[in-house]
């Protein structure tokens, strides 16, 4: 059993550290390893190394490289709870609007000229506004169903989608960049990488004691109310969960889609239905997944930035598309 | 041994008047049959009585307890359900499919130790499935699947089986095979509420029948009492002719 | 070495004008310290001139040569190619995204930052990662002169900068005596064509028009560059119309137009083309660019008169 569960997250957290390893060392400036091996040395020693490679090194590529494995990892993990929540393969952590909402809180704090944690904290206000706002609809005068939820939060959605449009289309000429960069998912925004790090991990520590109930939930609520799930806590418990690390995300990187979408299919595809293995394989592979992703979105034609969003729909597409033709 | 009874319980059926009051206790080693036509109910009591489904009065008590004040862990250590419908969602092998039935057992940190392990198999041995463990249960036939969640249920292994239709999708070797397990897990104690739509299912297997009617009355007792054409000619509304079959009555459909 | 000094850190600024004050009772040690005043209203100083300069707008780009300080920008961003020494210098990305890395792989002394075109996020890890930013965005004809002035005292090219601004004060200004108070053009300025877009009486084009006593038809909107249709257009029925755009050469621009024969632009035939990188630009060229825009208004003018 532990062999089953620990094979594959040990594979998985290889990949994830050879990913970061990547990209520590790959950049539009070119540090060879052995200079950067150097830096870290002397800077044990407090000895004078390159401080210029140090400072790309520690403060340019590290931050940004943490911040990406975080919110791949948070918005693959959302992405696997939203799934079981809703018994649908199809549902991430944007159809239910929760993109949609905290877009519209970032966009309106830049079109009002504010920076940084302003928008951070808006889109985080909007992501919640919007979750509470389908989870209300969809609740309704009766009891609410994954179908209803789905629904609810399907259309949400796109009346979302109309006032961003509407809101890019009011906006003034040289504040579009930026709201156009941050619709594609942008990691240049992220600041420190802590507060969703330490997100991601606690998320995984209180969720793992919870993955078989959630295996029993995938079955259906009533079977799982039948085998001992206390099953409406449970369900609100995802659904605040997932909601809460897709704000974290979306607050750190702007909306970056397919992730949380393709990530847990794929492990699905490769690991079975254990939410035990999933999520952490999902927090890990999703961490992987953004930071190679964000490496390329970087260097790829440097000194020209990509939005890291179109780098992991182009990298996530095929391969998911390998696998399920695989997969029969 | 647990013991599920029933107080003035009206099951919540919408649109439908309150019926009769339901004053049952099914005792350990009981074998329950309920009949019924369609839409008299039956899953929805079978589910009431699993703590399910709220009813409209009265209560249903486990042990002595209400049911609905009983965390659902509890509940599942003592009462196991055999779906009439299930719900796919994500694929899972047949092995894992029965391996949940240890979930009532087993601590938030705990994993699926050897002795679970063991008793899954078994009970998949016991349904005659076990060779399809690693398959998907999304694969499966509609009879293997119910052999499948009742074995999830012989792994859950409780005091008081609720079964809704065992015998749905299976053959008539392995619906024998079915209602012979149920026989077995009473005679070792465990109480049994079933709904059937098969009759003679009823006759041959059960001790005591509750009749519910589409209006909300019902009538419950022993077997013999309850299984008289008459009552049964009223209940499905249909005429029945009665033959005597290795000892058991069999009830046959007739025209007119 | 340098200092930057931040408004909201009064502490330091308060211990830095007291230390300065006291320095300069003594000596005039405080020359030695180039302090000016940014676009965002922030104080930048330098002890010395800045040697390394990324700019990272094309419009800063322009500006810094023309302070005299071009020998000494390290970095710039896409676009600037203007003057054509500048397409020389290493590109650091786009202003809308830069590329940090390359940027602080070049060890710049002096950032130049675009308020509202440079994403603030990163202009603020530059500032943390100790690099100073000096923001600008000229939105008049004194913010431009005074901006190559400002550039040109961090960068320590003070007499060229000076001399730059001065001509080019003087320049937009006898253009102003010349044309300000003719007969008033009523004029349409073509900022873009899909979507179709002009300026504001704020716009600094908007500014250039009433300089050559043209009269903005859109110069009441309250957006800096209104998004408008054609239908606006043919209700206020401008006497000129001057179109710009992204190229050098964007006639068709003006031959859509041609559809529309009762138009007084039309009808007069008053559609004009002023290349936009002598107008769009808040730099020197803006003195080429007025000149030209006054003197088609002039055209259309005499038309009038004589009609």
């Amino acid at each position: 059993m532990l062999a089953r569960l620990g094979l594959p997250l040990g594979v998985l957290l290889l990949a994830a550290l050879a990913s970061l390893l990547i990209a520590l060392g790959v950049g539009s400036a070119q540090i060879p390893p052995a200079q950067i091996w150097d830096v870290a040395l002397s800077h044990i020693g407090q000895g004078s190394g390159d401080t210029l490679a140090w400072t790309m090194v520690m403060e340019l590529r590290l931050p940004r490289a943490l911040s990406a494995f975080a919110v791949g990892g948070l918005l693959a993990v959302a992405g696997a709870l939203m799934q079981v929540l809703l018994r649908n393969p199809l549902a991430d952590p944007y159809v239910l609007g929760l993109s949609g909402g905290a877009s519209i809180g970032a966009l309106a704090a830049m079109l009002g000229g504010l920076g940084g944690l302003a928008i951070s904290g808006s889109a985080f206000g909007g992501a919640l506004f919007s979750t509470f706002l389908v989870f209300g609809l969809a609740h309704g005068s009766g009891g609410w169903t994954p179908s209803r939820l789905l629904l609810t939060g399907v259309v949400v959605a796109a009346g979302w989608g109309a006032v961003i449009t509407l809101m890019l289309a009011m906006s003034p000429a040289e504040r579009l960049p930026g709201m156009l960069y941050w619709l594609m998912g942008d990691l240049s925004y992220a600041r420190t990488p802590w507060p969703p790090l330490l997100l991601l991990l606690a998320t995984c520590v209180v969720l793992i004691p919870l993955g078989r109930s959630l295996n029993v939930l995938a079955r259906g609520p009533q079977q799982a109310a039948a085998l001992g799930v206390a099953v409406r806590p449970l369900e609100w418990c995802i659904y605040i969960a997932a909601s809460l690390l897709t704000a974290a995300a979306v607050t750190t990187a702007g909306s970056i889609g397919f992730v949380g979408l393709v990530v847990p299919h794929m492990l699905r595809l490769l690991l079975g239905n254990d939410q035990r293995l999933i999520l952490p394989a999902c927090a890990l592979a999703g961490g992987t997944l953004l930071v190679l992703a964000d490496t390329l979105a970087r260097t790829m034609i440097a000194p020209e930035q990509l939005p890291v969003g179109v780098i992991t729909a182009l990298l996530g597409v095929p391969t998911f598309l390998f696998l399920l033709y695989r997969s029969r | 041994m647990s013991v599920l009874a029933t107080r003035d319980l009206i099951i919540d059926v919408p649109g439908r008047a309150d019926g009769t009051p339901l004053n049952i206790t099914i005792e350990p080693g009981q074998v329950w049959g309920v009949l019924g036509p369609n839409g008299a109910g039956k899953t929805t009591l079978l589910h009431t009585l699993a703590g399910l489904h709220a009813p409209r009065s009265g209560s249903v008590q486990l042990n002595g307890s209400v049911i609905g004040q009983l965390r659902r862990r509890q509940v599942a250590q003592c009462l196991g359900l055999v779906f009439q419908e299930r719900q796919d969602g994500f694929p899972a092998t047949v092995l894992e499919t029965a391996l949940i039935g240890r979930h009532p057992y087993l601590s938030p940190w705990q994993m699926e130790g050897a002795d679970d392990y063991a008793r899954a198999e078994a009970a998949l041995e016991r349904l005659d499935v076990a060779h399809l463990h690693d398959r998907l249960v999304s694969t499966l036939s509609g009879g293997e699947r119910q052999r499948v969640a009742i074995a999830t249920v012989l792994t859950q292994a409780p005091d008081v089986w609720l079964a809704d239709e065992p015998t749905n999708h299976l053959d008539l070797h392995h619906q024998s095979a079915v209602m012979a397990l149920i026989a077995e897990q009473a005679n070792q104690g465990q109480a049994v509420i079933m709904c059937l739509h098969d009759l003679n299912l009823a006759a041959r297997w059960c001790d005591h029948v509750l009749l519910l009617y589409p209006n909300g009355e019902a009538c419950w007792g022993s077997r013999d009492s309850m299984l008289v054409p008459s009552a049964l000619e009223d209940l499905y509304r249909q005429k029945l002719a009665v033959v005597e079959v290795d000892g058991a009555p069999v009830f046959v459909p007739i025209k007119g | 070495m340098f200092i930057l000094v931040n408004k909201s850190s009064y502490l330091v600024r308060g211990a830095l004008g007291l230390a300065l004050l006291l320095l300069s009772s003594i000596s005039h040690a405080h020359d030695h310290s180039r302090c000016v005043v940014d676009d965002r209203d922030r104080e930048v100083c330098l002890y010395n001139a800045a040697q390394r300069i990324a700019t990272l707008s094309p419009g800063a780009t322009e500006l810094t040569f023309a302070a005299g300080a071009g020998d000494q920008v390290v970095a710039v961003v896409s676009y600037s190619d203007y003057p054509p020494e500048a397409k020389q210098i290493t590109s650091v990305g786009s202003h809308t995204r830069i590329d940090l890395e390359a940027l602080v792989g070049l060890a710049p002394d002096l950032v130049i930052g675009w308020v509202t075109g440079n994403p603030a996020e990163q202009l603020e890890t530059l500032e943390a990662l100790g690099m100073p930013v000096f923001y600008i965005e000229p939105r008049d004809v004194e913010g431009v002169a005074s901006a190559i002035e400002r550039l040109a005292r961090l960068a320590g090219t003070e007499a060229a900068g000076q001399a730059v601004a001065a001509n080019f004060r003087q320049t937009m200004g006898e253009i102003d005596a010349r044309y300000a108070d003719r007969e008033p053009v009523a004029t349409f300025y073509q900022v873009w064509d899909e979507p179709l877009m002009s300026v504001n009486d704020q716009h600094l084009i908007g500014q250039v028009v009433e300089m050559c006593g043209g009269e903005n038809v859109f110069g009441e909107q309250a957006r800096l560059v209104p998004r408008i249709d054609d239908e606006a257009v043919l209700a206020t029925n401008p006497k000129a119309i001057v179109a710009g755009g992204m190229g050098e050469e964007n006639r068709h621009w003006l031959t859509h137009w041609e559809q529309y024969p009762n138009l007084t632009a039309v009808a007069e035939d008053n559609l004009f083309f002023v290349p936009p990188s002598l107008i769009q630009r808040p730099t020197p060229r803006l003195m080429e660019g007025a000149q030209l825009l006054c003197e088609k208004l002039d055209i259309a003018r005499q038309k009038r008169e004589r009609r």
